[in-house]
């Protein structure tokens, strides 16, 4: 049997559930992406909370905050066959106990850890590569990652520009983090932010030129060593697939 | 002058200054703006490969003392810049919220005195603290020579403070910067590190007093403007950890800006491989558990350049080797070259489960093309050859040049 789900975290959970209490999954799929298999009977698994929740539970108390941790990195993933390497390390999972990740060669744990690894790499990454531009009435920045992580930015950039109002855009797959600036009680946790889809990207009208976008550019361009001038390094470090939206690669409007 | 030629100027004279790590420190947002990580983060890379991660500036480069490597020495012919206070602390918070920067490192030439320079410098912090509650990280320089009293105000506002002291040994400097001793150098040092030990004391016992330092002091030596040997070098590494508790010691390749009989001349490229083997070397100090004299002694003071140190310890010391490495202690899998902290803690987790094959090793993360030939597995000897100093030595040293490996 494959069970389809819906894409999200907790349809993933909902599907995890009934391989265990309803009939054990060949694969799970995101309903929108499947393609049938000959022989292979599908059922579209509808998202369940309480199931769902169930399920996170067992994780965090049968296996540990470390495995929850690496599970939810995997799903941001790109990989298609992600609902399958989770499904594997749950399965070893639920046998072994915390010890899991201990057993970093096991063939069904170290995919996933790879998997993971790469999300939390490129989170990691866009903390710092994330640009904001100021259009005057919001701060807007735009990024076109591998895997899907806005959510995973939203927290940390609610905590530091947590009196400003920000958008965070997804180009890639045209979903956005909206942040409205509120003033939050000092020491509550409560977010405010939420994400929305795009139907297309979004555009305001054109403020000039930022004053501080040029003061960048040039740090950026002082702030070098010719004579250690290094351009392989830095491409290791910033991809050329992330600069376009990397203000400080674009040449100065008056070079002086 | 207009903010744009003066971030030019002084941006331009900041940038030998190598540090520009923003870790250490994990704070949440208490104010209106910023926050730090404990891990530091880099904000962009630029073309010589090194990260960005705060703005580093000087308040001025014009400078009353005349060191004989800087660019800034009184005796050069040139521009000449100051930033006021409310500029450096405007540009911060505006780079700061498009996400530019983890923060500020500011430095300074000595302006009128090390006192003056100081307390422009507390300006500063205090205008980005107190007048726009800003939370994020602040590395700040001391001038040998100020006020102790200077020296603490600034600590109870900055994440990280650092004192240069620019050359390994009391003849270099002396030589190269004739206004400043070590006695100048170490004072303050002391003086920080003795109040982070008390306001760490005193955080203990009352909650309300203040951070001081939080992510520790750091330094910087010049590398190859004279002729120390790397020996020296670590020694006086290794005694500023001890002594000081440094959090790093920072070495900056010497790039040629003066001509000057006692310095290499202006096209001498500045020493890259050098610098990238004393940093794996101070490595080694810090989390290999080595020590300086089995790295460097008197007989090979200077630092190999074709093989890193570790590997050069392990191939004058084939009695330890090989080593199981099922059964090998923590300190001695750190020994074993191509494994480093993060595998040797793999392996040890992983063969508490099951005796680790050498297969496995290298999905552990080890480098096992160097590794084969230090360790047997299960017993069984992993290299392609046996053991012998002066083959593997051939085998591995001709490796295509490691000179600019990601160190910053
Ligand atoms: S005091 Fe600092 S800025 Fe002034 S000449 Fe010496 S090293 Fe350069």
């Amino acid at each position: 049997m494959d069970y389809l789900y819906d894409g999200s975290f907790d349809g993933l959970l909902t599907c995890i559930y009934h391989n265990y209490y309803l009939e054990k999954a060949d694969g799970i799929y995101v309903q929108e992406l499947y393609q049938p298999a000959l022989l292979i009977e599908s059922y579209s698994v509808v998202t369940n909370e309480q199931l769902s929740s169930r399920v996170y539970k067992a994780i965090e108390d049968k296996l540990s905050d470390e495995s929850l941790h690496h599970i939810y990195h995997a799903f941001l993933s790109k990989y298609v066959d992600r609902e399958n390497i989770i499904l594997k390390y749950l399965r070893l999972g639920f046998r072994m106990g915390p010890r899991i990740d201990s057993y970093h060669t096991h063939p069904d744990v170290q995919p996933l850890h790879k998997i993971a690894r790469k999300v939390t790499t490129e989170v990691h990454r866009f903390l710092g590569l994330l640009r904001f531009t100021d259009n005057g009435s919001f701060l807007h920045a735009r990024l076109a990652p591998d895997h899907n992580i806005l959510c995973m930015l939203a927290d940390h950039f609610a905590e530091r520009l947590r009196n400003e109002r920000w958008i965070i855009e997804d180009e890639k797959r045209n979903l956005a983090v909206i942040y409205d600036g509120m003033t939050r009680n000092r020491g509550s946790k409560q977010r405010h932010w939420y994400i929305i889809c795009l139907d297309a990207p979004l555009v305001y009208p054109a403020q000039g030129c930022d004053p501080y976008q040029e003061l960048w550019k040039l740090y950026f361009n002082r702030i070098s060593i010719e004579s250690r001038s290094n351009p392989k390094l830095q491409t290791q470090f910033v991809p050329l697939r992330y600069r376009g939206n990397l203000v400080e690669f674009e040449p100065l409007m008056n070079e002086t | 002058m207009d903010t744009m030629t003066k971030l030019s100027v002084l941006t331009g004279a900041a940038k030998y200054d190598v540090s520009c790590a923003s870790s250490g420190v994990s704070r949440g947002n208490m104010g209106k703006m910023g926050s730090t990580r404990e891990c530091g983060i880099c904000h962009a890379w630029s073309d010589d490969g090194r990260c960005i991660s705060l703005l580093k500036v000087l308040l001025s480069n014009d400078c009353i003392y005349d060191c004989r490597y800087c660019v800034n020495r009184r005796s050069n012919d040139l521009p000449r810049a100051s930033f006021t206070a409310n500029e450096i602390a405007d540009l911060t918070m505006q780079f700061y919220r498009r996400n530019y920067i983890e923060g500020l490192f500011l430095s300074s030439a000595v302006e009128k005195s090390p006192d003056y320079t100081m307390e422009k410098i507390i300006k500063v912090l205090t205008l980005l603290r107190k007048t726009h509650e800003f939370f994020g990280y602040i590395h700040v320089k001391v001038l040998p020579g100020a006020d102790p009293v200077l020296v603490r105000q600034a600590g109870l506002l900055a994440d990280r403070m650092s004192v240069n002291i620019e050359q390994p040994s009391e003849q270099s400097l002396r030589l190269m910067a004739p206004q400043k001793t070590l006695p100048m150098v170490y004072t303050p040092m002391a003086q920080v590190r003795d109040e982070i030990r008390l306001y760490k004391e005193d955080r203990k016992r009352l909650r309300h007093t203040p951070r001081y330092v939080p992510g520790g002091q750091s330094t910087q030596m010049i590398i190859g403007a004279t002729s120390d040997s790397d020996l020296t070098i670590l020694q006086t590494t290794s005694k500023l950890y001890e002594t000081f508790g440094l959090k790093r010691v920072y070495y900056s390749a010497y790039v040629p800006v003066n001509q000057d009989s006692n310095l290499p001349a202006l096209a001498t490229a500045p020493p890259l491989l050098r610098e990238h083997r004393l940093y794996q070397s101070d490595w080694l100090l810090r989390y290999y558990h080595f020590d300086v004299e089995e790295i460097v002694d008197p007989v090979h003071a200077n630092l190999e350049t074709e093989i890193d140190p570790k590997m050069s310890w392990a191939l004058r010391h084939p009695e330890f080797f090989p080593l199981e490495i099922n059964r090998a202690s923590y300190e001695e899998l750190l020994r074993v070259p191509g494994i480093g902290v993060k595998s040797a803690q793999r392996i040890l987790r992983q063969r508490r489960l099951a005796a680790v094959s050498g297969d496995e090793l290298k999905k552990l993360g080890v480098a096992y093309k160097r590794a084969q030939y230090f360790i047997t597995c299960k017993g069984i000897y992993g290299g392609s050859q046996p053991f012998d100093p002066t083959k593997v030595r051939t085998i591995l040293a001709p490796q295509p040049q490691a000179t600019q490996l990601s160190l910053f």
